[in-house]
């Protein structure tokens, strides 16, 4: 966060790709065909997609939402149900204990503790509530650059994966080096790809 | 090369450059002369990491206190530690930038944009939101423009024939630090 309100963190991006000539129908369409899905009613374990940056609840992109100026600004938005393993080892063992007692075995096949896990890890999953995660970003479509408000890596991964698969281009974390290699002139940049740490003491 | 061995093999730009810019503002006491931009206030303060090694035997050295204090760091830069993190104030055309640069990986962390009149808008009128918004882009790609000049400045140099002689400056300075103790 910290984007549209208080201190912020972030990474930049080179975004890498041809956008087509109709760059803001192309942008209205993806955004809405990766849109957030809701998934508080289902059983499905996560969702990926996009959200407005000012409401995670907006999925409709009223007014063209994400434009300001030449700009794109929006949010990824990831809800995921999770089950901590300490749950999951309590209800196993509750459940292994309960068949043992009902069969009147001393000892769980291995084949059906297996069995046993997985019904209870799926169980668990669909009893818990999805956990929302929010993370905005802003594309500036004049310079192919993209400003990504968190600096988690898991978070980045998704970001790299959704934005291909929604807008067709590549993004790239532009470390040091790489920016070194967009601002140098030709004789700079092959010397930079051979110079190595220097000892400073 | 893909990206991950890049970061690997390259993270000692950043970690360079940050070392590089703390020995430019003290050089003029907190000042750093931009070409095509003038004069620049970055004052390097309160938190520091060093960091030496690679993967396993990577060691970190985290030093916090005023800018006066900073000796300890200069004394990690003595036994071959590397500036990794520091928190940085930077004054421009009467903006303040407050933020923490992760080097290896050019993360901005913590940022605190300048105060401006925009912040007390009305956020639920969508034309205030959107000034108020599009004014928050425009300080941080302020911040990325100037911090991005200080890299080509810093890149152009030690890429060119000055760098032994910045490098024998840089040197001096950190040996300054251990007469200093």
């Amino acid at each position: 966060m910290g984007f549209i309100k208080g201190t912020a963190s972030y990474v930049r991006f080179a975004v890498e790709g041809e956008l087509p000539e109709n760059i803001w129908d192309f942008i209205a369409d993806r955004v809405v065909s990766f849109a957030f899905r809701d998934i508080d009613e289902t059983y499905d374990e996560d969702s990926l997609g996009w959200v407005s940056v000012s409401n995670m609840f907006d999925t409709d992109f009223d007014y063209a939402s994400y434009a300001s100026g030449n700009y794109v600004t929006l949010s990824m938005r990831l809800d995921e149900r999770k089950v901590s393993g300490a749950i999951v080892k309590k209800f196993v063992q509750k459940e292994e204990e309960r068949i043992k007692k009902e069969k009147q075995i001393p000892k769980i096949p291995r084949s059906m503790r297996v069995e046993i896990k997985e019904r209870i890890q799926n169980e668990l999953m669909r009893k818990a509530l999805p956990v929302p995660s929010v993370f905005d970003l802003c594309w500036t479509l004049e310079n192919g650059t993209l400003l990504f408000f968190s600096t988690n890596k898991k978070a980045q991964a998704l970001l790299e994966d959704l934005f291909k698969e929604s807008f067709v281009m590549t993004i790239i974390q532009q470390i040091p080096y790489l920016c070194g290699e967009h601002m140098l002139e030709e004789e700079g940049a092959d010397k930079l790809v051979q110079i190595t740490p220097d000892v400073f003491m | 090369m893909d990206l991950v061995d890049l970061i690997s093999e390259k993270r000692f730009i950043g970690q360079e450059v940050l070392t590089w810019l703390w020995w430019k503002s003290e050089e003029r006491g907190g000042v750093v002369a931009l070409p095509g931009e003038g004069d620049i206030v970055v004052v390097f303060e309160k938190h520091m990491l060093l960091e030496y090694g690679e993967g396993d035997s990577n060691e970190s050295l985290i030093c916090r206190g005023l800018q006066t204090e900073l000796q300890e760091a200069r004394t990690g830069l003595l036994m071959g530690k590397k500036l990794e993190q520091a928190r940085i104030q930077m004054v421009y055309n009467d903006y303040e930038w407050n933020f923490t640069m992760a080097a290896a990986l050019m993360e901005f962390r913590n940022v605190k944009l300048p105060k401006t009149g925009g912040e007390s808008g009305n956020n639920d009128n969508p034309e205030e939101r959107e000034g108020m918004i599009l004014e928050r882009i425009f300080l941080f790609e302020e911040l990325n423009r100037i911090v991005l000049e200080l890299l080509r400045l810093f890149l152009q140099i030690r890429v060119g024939a000055e760098w032994r002689e910045e490098l024998q400056k840089i040197r001096e300075w950190i040996s300054r630090a251990e007469r200093a103790r």
